[in-house]
């Protein structure tokens, strides 16, 4: 009971801290904020129930008014941005990737939760995102889908970190890996 | 109050970490001595009831403290080697007040009885300070007090020194020789305990000598030497 | 942590939170259920005025908050000047600015402890169903302790990589920033349950 809690709590502030840190750099030498890929790490580390728990601890002291958002947004104003689809699907997304690596047994971590990511991270949170944008922006899905292609490759690198990371977490961390417990 | 141990055998993921080991220890000050990976933090871990032995008993006035958690808040309380890993809130007054709801106290109550303990030790203006601004020996002893605001009888201690600097350390020890409660230390380092009444000296999770510092603690430090002039370091376990 | 919460104290804070909560989830739908730019401009000028009214600081602080939304109101004068669709894009510029405006300004004048009283008693109903707001609170504190300890985690990791490396730290330190906080949820995991676990009412910690 208190190990599931303070694991929720812990990463919740681990999402924060990722966005707080100085931006990383990926494979090309090309910046990133690593926050997105805490909420991937989220589902694929502590597994759904407890990943999409974390993600919605994050979101609610975001709504209480912390700049725990990359760059140090944060309040409410969050959830009413062009923008808030991509965030308010952030547990659903954390839920899918989670689901995915738990159930998906067969083949190598790393691939498995490269997928998961790709599926949860991407296609889940775009979806999300784009419905939002629709929503603020007046415009079409198809319009909306087109205007924010150009993020794709950057976060299908991440889905890619992210499967490493949870790779080499369980080389260092087996009983760190709750979603496979 | 004492701290009964009956043959208390500890495993941890499937390494036996504790071996029978027995003690009644009554004394107020009592130091328990060993090297790294001894077993002396597990056996620390399990006077506080956090860890419960898979063998023998482990009991603080008759009551088991790992399966009686409630009547443990009021017999035990433990501080860890790092204060990081214990303090769980963002301010000094919740981190105090949290312990005292615990234990039953309202909101309002254990606000005062933290206010209380801060004036105590002189730190009443710590009261809204953020916990993670504090310095590394601030925090021990934000610990310290923390555990103190709940009056336990027996308050365990486990390596509270380490990597505190020499003038802090010796405040610290100031504030842990007026403490009226007994006190399990747990060190590496002779020299904390050497005014204590009674030493515990463990080696491979075995007790090895248990006895008054005068006849403990030299044949520990010179077998500490001895070690020091090898190379045992060079082994690998597993 | 320092929140959101503008120090410049206006009328406004002393305004119930929940109040304030209430107001703005009203007012962000009509928002997006009316279509008239008059309206809407109104709308924006009266948000405005509010900020006018916590002073020039204060405004200034809001106006920096709305300043994520440039490249959206780019992007509508552009496709709406190349669409000829003016009106279309007024309403949609004014609605995300006065929603935005609208929702920072609750944010800029509730302070984190009434924030957390609201969402306490929001989460209220869903004990019936089995949620601890006892452990919602905790974790909520939890979050506020141990977010700069990990960030610092994170500067001291891009620290020692610097250190040996001349580019910029990599996503590689990601990997233990994340084995450290899993380690430090155990350690505080036992802390907790060294002074009684999550809940009052309960007699066996064990998990």
């Amino acid at each position: 009971m208190e190990h599931n809690m303070t694991r929720i709590a812990l990463f919740a502030a681990l999402i924060a801290a990722l966005g707080l840190i100085p931006s990383l750099t990926l494979a090309f030498g090309v910046p990133i904020t690593a926050q997105s890929m805490g909420v991937m790490l989220a589902g694929a580390v502590l597994g759904a129930k407890r990943g999409a728990l974390a993600v919605l601890l994050f979101m609610a002291l975001v709504a209480l008014g912390l700049p725990l958002l990359a760059g140090g947004r944060g309040g409410l104003g969050a959830f009413v941005a062009p923008t808030s689809g991509f965030f308010l699907g952030w547990p659903v997304a954390a839920f899918v990737t989670g689901l995915i690596v738990e159930r998906w047994r067969k083949g190598p971590l790393a691939l498995t939760v490269a997928m998961a990511s790709i599926i949860g991270g991407i296609v889940v949170m775009y979806g999300f995102g784009i419905v939002g944008m629709s929503i603020a922006l007046d415009k079409t899905l198809a319009e909306c889908a087109l205007l924010v292609t150009a993020f794709i490759p950057g976060d299908l690198i991440k889905a890619v970190l992210t499967g490493l990371i949870v790779q080499a977490l369980a080389r260092s961390r087996p009983a760190a890996l709750l979603s496979r417990g | 109050m004492s701290v009964d141990l009956r043959d208390v055998g500890v495993s941890l993921d499937g390494q036996r970490v504790l071996h029978a080991i027995s003690a009644s220890l009554t004394e107020p000050r009592i130091g328990i001595v060993g090297r790294n990976g001894s077993g002396k933090s597990t056996l620390a871990r399990v006077i506080a009831g956090l860890i419960e032995p898979d063998q023998g008993q482990a009991r603080i006035g008759g009551q088991d403290m790992a399966r009686d958690r409630r009547a443990a808040l009021a017999a035990v309380g433990i501080i860890f080697q790092n204060p990081d890993h214990q303090i769980i809130f963002p301010t000094v007054i919740e981190e105090i007040a949290f312990g005292l709801t615990q234990q039953g106290l309202g909101r309002d109550e254990a606000q005062n009885a933290a206010r209380a303990i801060l004036a105590r030790f002189g730190k009443a203006h710590w009261e809204a300070a953020a916990t993670y601004a504090l310095s590394q020996g601030q925090k021990q002893l934000l610990c310290l007090m923390t555990v103190l605001a709940m009056r336990p009888r027996t308050i365990v201690m486990d390596e509270p020194f380490s990597g505190l600097d020499i003038p802090t350390r010796m405040q610290i020890a100031r504030h842990l020789s007026c403490i009226d409660a007994q006190l399990v230390l747990i060190t590496h380092d002779p020299e904390q305990v050497r005014g204590f009444d009674r030493i515990l000296w463990l080696d491979g999770g075995r007790l090895v000598a248990d006895g008054p510092p005068d006849a403990v603690l030299p044949a520990f430090r010179q077998r500490m030497e001895d070690w020091g002039n090898g190379d045992d370091l060079a082994h690998l376990a597993g | 942590m320092i929140s959101l919460t503008s120090p410049v104290e206006t009328w406004a804070h002393r305004l119930p939170a929940g109040i304030k909560l209430a107001a703005l989830s009203g007012l962000t739908v009509t928002l997006f259920l009316t279509d008239r730019p008059g309206a809407l401009g109104a709308a924006l000028l009266a948000v405005f005025g509010l900020y006018l009214s916590g002073g020039p600081v204060f405004l200034r602080q809001g106006l920096r908050h709305l300043r994520m939304l440039w490249p959206f109101l780019l992007l509508i004068a552009l496709w709406h000047g190349a669409t000829g669709q003016w009106q279309a894009g007024l309403v949609i510029a004014l609605r995300l600015l006065t929603a935005l405006a609208l929702a920072n300004v609750v944010t800029m004048t509730s302070r984190l402890t009434d924030m957390i009283a609201v969402l306490t008693c929001l989460l209220a109903p869903l004990r019936g169903m089995g949620l601890q707001t006892r452990a919602v609170e905790l974790a909520i504190a939890m979050v506020l302790r141990f977010t700069p300890m990990l960030t610092e985690n994170g500067r001291r990791l891009a620290m020692s990589w610097r250190a040996r490396s001349p580019r910029r730290p990599s996503w590689r330190i990601v990997m233990p920033m994340v084995a450290l906080a899993l380690d430090d949820a155990d350690h505080v995991a036992e802390a907790l349950r060294a002074r009684g676990g999550i809940l009052n009412d309960r007699d066996a910690g064990k998990d």
